[in-house]
């Protein structure tokens, strides 16, 4: 084995770049390319560009506070009624005060209704609103938008907790800039101690949520305000007439908002802290659904920005077709880099496929360090997750694509997401109906 | 004309008939009254033309704490149809005229007959003085169920006729303590029949429910049906929906029009608006507004209170003839100052062997007889009792020696052992101590007149105390 490793080293070293090229060429191009070079680049002009922004970012909290607008928190959910009771003792110690908590209740069918009742009496939540039907996470968001008296509208999760300056961090972006429509929070993986599948996922989470977010936000091509921690303008909701049903629902109303040409931006300081899936089975669950959407919506629904009409817009057009591009095409040149190698480097295929997870590993441990110096908050050490980082490679490389790969089948072919029972029947039915 | 040629068949002057051995007092208007001299008739024909008049002519009687009164045999004359339960109940018959005088000759017997098959005992409490004397009329009336009756006159909308007359309609709430005394005690059991919701303040029941808004406490609110369009998944008050040409209900969002509920749209929720504060809310609060003291409570804190029919237990049905044996009369280990009977006595027993060792000694007993004590709880309520019986304490502790004692025998009686004093001395001592407890209560109770009777004698060597003290209190309480 040792013998045809060194074989197969002589082998690279003599045959030439091009020829290297040629094998690891979906290395190369993407993965060390797109995800590598390319970010560091955006990064570091970002992190280049930081004194300046802060100066402007002092200004803005100055006038933040000088108007003090009424912030309107609104949570919708089904079932949350404990996640409730922590959440609201959590939002007490805000350094932001002005706001509201609107609590909207999905049809629970346990405890919810009664616990939130007894928090609204005694100050804890400010308008507890309930479906006695289920109507699906859009409507409930719809309802307590509905309802609410803010001229910014923070959308939370009730399962996810917030930094005590979290809502500050969070609405300072629109005094940044009056055309911003929307601003995402940075999302930290809070129980990335529990296994295995927790940890890995908060690699990914740091790696592509956090520092994606950074580059695709100082590009301008942002694509999902998460719904776990998203704010909006009132007028910007206003305007696209509050949430479509879901799922997907974050990343359809970004779209929304990017086509009437509102910034989007990410707020890597503005920390919240999730709970993810804890075993593989619920992840495939959560991550057929996300990756679902991607055919859903940008694909069929907003197919549209595609098309050079009046709402076109350059950055709206590379948004999308980086997203497709890098998740629904990659994914199928992954399978046709499998198939190309194994047509025509059969007999190398005992040593390249090895050497391609040794580079992976090499990349992503360079990666993981060299990005973790440009984020200021982290959940853990970095040396927490060197041991953890070979793993990535078949964390990302084969786990993560199988699932999309079966999810974009599933959908494009079977519109399976319109069955998906996390919405009701009533709106799927119209969804689909609809083509949306 | 009628009347007087009927009238004309019996003996008939100044409003007594008789008839047979029996002798009947008609009673028309208040002019003909002179209530207080009533009680040597054997029967009363109330004239009921004015209900009004009937009704407090009936509540006289049975709420007086005289038994020749309470069970005063009381027929009505020229009554029209009428809903007063106090005159439904509480009456032992209705005549058309005086002609039919002579078919409640038999009632008259009966009630006399089971009148004299009652034993008196002494009352130990307000509580059985007063449930006693119901118990009196209920075994002369040959029933044994407490009925409750809707009536809008009393405070909580139902009324137990033989025991409310016994209060005014304002304090309707005190019947149902007597009653939950009643069942503690075993003396009747409950047969649930309905429940009542009372003002936590003053216990009345005539409250006005309203729904109002938990920010403001108004009642002046705007309710609507939320409704969900599902293509678009807006959701919004139903009006979000309306325009101003025609009935068609359009989504603000997809301006489709809403056409077939369950298929593309639904109502799952309802919300409120407050037109005085603007909140919105889903759930308002609902409060009681007490129409007699204003409170306005919210209707989770309201007392509730069942409302059963009880008939009485066989412990009840032998208490009627017999006395009721409540439950120990405690007070006196509750009331600095005073000590029990059994304590009373053994020390009384020890001063009898004191005296007798020495013929130069003395000690002198004196009972307090508080005869209308119970008249006073009716008016300030029971739950005074502990709070006035320490008062009445005080003045005794104030009026004699520190070596002195004093027990509470019940609630109508105090004893005191005087030592080392004259007699008459000890008398003087006692006549200030009276005029300083009528004072107190006129003083503090609207002028109420406490009727205190006092014995005072010195202790006899030879008589067993008890005997004695026995006795005392019988001389006393027929005295008074
Ligand atoms: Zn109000
Ligand atoms: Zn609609
Ligand atoms: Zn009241």
């Amino acid at each position: 084995m040792i013998d045809a490793f060194d074989e197969f080293l002589n082998y690279i070293t003599t045959v030439g770049p091009l020829k290297l090229l040629r094998i690891f060429w979906f290395f190369v191009y993407f993965e060390f390319a797109r995800f590598f070079v390319f970010e560091l680049a955006v990064v570091v002009v970002w992190k280049l560009r930081e004194p300046a922004r802060k100066i402007l970012y002092s200004n803005a909290r100055r006038r933040l506070f000088i108007e003090r607008p009424l912030v309107s928190i609104i949570v919708p959910g089904k079932n949350e009624g404990l996640h409730i009771y922590k959440l609201a003792n959590s939002l007490k110690e805000q350094t932001y005060s002005n706001f509201e908590f609107i609590v909207i209740d999905d049809g629970s069918d346990d405890d919810t209704e009664r616990i939130c009742k007894s928090l609204q009496k005694n100050g804890f939540i400010d308008l507890f609103l309930r479906n006695d039907v289920r109507g699906g996470k859009a409507s409930a968001a719809n309802l307590g938008y509905r309802f609410s008296k803010g001229k910014i509208i923070v959308h939370l999760d009730a399962d996810c907790s917030y930094d005590n300056d979290a809502i500050e961090k969070i609405i300072i972006p629109f005094y940044l800039d009056d055309n911003v429509g929307a601003v995402g929070g940075n999302i930290l993986v809070r129980n990335y101690r529990e296994n295995l599948c927790t940890t890995l996922q908060a690699i990914e989470y740091s790696d592509t949520i956090s520092v994606g977010r950074i580059t695709s936000s100082a590009l301008g091509i942002y694509r999902v305000v998460s719904g776990a921690f998203g704010a909006f303008t009132r007028e910007a909701l206003d305007r696209v007439g509050g949430w479509d049903i879901g799922p997907g629902l974050d990343g359809d109303i970004t779209v929304k908002l990017r086509k009437l040409k509102y910034r989007i931006v990410f707020e890597p300081e503005a920390i919240c802290q999730t709970s993810v899936p804890n075993s593989f089975k619920k992840l495939i669950k959560q991550r057929l659904r996300w990756d679902k959407s991607i055919i859903r919506f940008r694909v069929r629904k907003h197919r549209d920005v595609f098309y050079p009409n009046e709402t076109f817009s350059f950055s709206n057009f590379i948004s999308s077709a980086e997203n497709i591009t890098y998740n629904l095409l990659l994914n199928i040149k992954w399978w046709v880099y499998l198939f190309d190698m194994a047509i025509n480097y059969t007999s190398l295929l005992k040593f390249i496929f090895p050497f391609n997870i040794l580079l992976y590993t090499a990349n992503n441990f360079l990666k993981f360090i060299i990005f973790s110096l440009f984020r200021n908050r982290k959940n853990a050490p970095v040396i927490y997750f060197i041991p953890y980082l070979p793993c990535m490679v078949i964390y990302f490389g084969f786990y993560l694509r199988f699932v999309r790969t079966v999810a974009y089948i599933q959908e494009f072919f079977f519109k399976r997401s319109y069955k998906d029972v996390w919405n009701p029947q009533k709106s799927s039915a119209h969804a689909k109906e609809l083509g949306i | 004309m009628e009347t007087t040629a009927i009238k004309s068949k019996f003996e008939f002057n100044d409003n007594v008939l008789s008839f047979f051995n029996k002798s009947f007092y008609y009673l028309e208007s208040f002019s003909t009254l002179k209530i207080d001299t009533l009680n040597k008739y054997d029967a009363i024909i109330l004239d009921a033309r004015d209900v009004e008049f009937a009704r407090i002519i009936l509540k006289k009687f049975r709420s007086h704490s005289n038994i020749e009164f309470y069970l005063k045999p009381i027929f009505l004359i020229n009554t029209k149809t009428n809903n007063d339960p106090l005159l439904k109940e509480l009456v032992d018959g209705t005549i058309i005229s005086f002609d039919q005088i002579p078919e409640t000759i038999n009632d008259i017997n009966q009630i006399s007959i089971k009148t004299a098959q009652l034993e008196s005992s002494n009352s130990n409490s307000f509580e059985v003085q007063l449930f006693k004397k119901v118990l009196n009329y209920m075994f002369t009336r040959e029933t044994n169920t407490f009925t409750p009756h809707p009536d809008i006159n009393s405070s909580i909308g139902y009324c137990f006729p033989t025991i409310s007359v016994n209060f005014e309609t304002f304090e309707e709430a005190k019947v149902l303590d007597l009653l939950e005394w009643a069942e503690k005690e075993n003396l009747i059991w409950p047969d649930f029949l309905d429940r009542v919701y009372l003002c936590s303040n003053c216990k009345n029941g005539h409250l006005s429910y309203r729904e109002i808004c938990p920010n403001c406490d108004s009642a002046n609110m705007r309710s609507e049906d939320l409704v969900h369009h599902f293509p678009c998944g807006y959701i919004g008050a139903i009006s979000d929906f309306r325009n101003n040409v025609d009935t068609v209900l359009n989504c603000p969002k997809c301006s489709k029009n809403l056409r077939h509920i369950g298929v593309d749209y639904d109502k799952p929720s309802i919300i409120n608006h407050c037109q005085n504060c603007n909140e919105v809310f889903q759930d308002y609060l609902v409060k009681a507004k007490c129409a007699h003291c204003k409170t306005d409570t919210d209707v989770q804190f309201l007392l509730s209170k069942n409302i059963n029919v009880y008939k009485l237990t066989k412990k009840g049905r032998t208490a009627a003839v017999g006395g009721i044996s409540a439950s120990d009369f405690t007070l006196s280990d509750e009331i600095f100052g005073t000590v029990n009977l059994k304590t009373f006595a053994t020390m009384m027993h020890y001063e009898q062997e004191r005296i007798k060792t020495n013929p130069t000694l003395s000690a002198n007993i004196v009972i307090i007889y508080i005869e209308n004590i119970f008249d006073l709880y009716r008016k300030i309520g029971k739950s005074k009792e502990r709070e006035l019986l320490a008062e009445f304490v005080n003045i005794v502790r104030d009026g004699i020696t520190p070596a002195d004692f004093i027990c509470i025998n019940n609630p109508s009686i105090l004893s005191v052992c005087i030592n080392d004093v004259a007699l008459n001395d000890a008398q003087l001592r006692v006549m200030k101590i009276t005029d300083k407890l009528e004072e107190l209560v006129y003083n503090n109770f609207e002028g109420f007149a406490l009727n205190v009777f006092t014995q005072t004698v010195q202790l006899s060597k030879e008589q067993s105390f008890d005997k004695q003290l026995h006795v005392l209190i019988k001389e006393i309480v027929e005295k008074g």
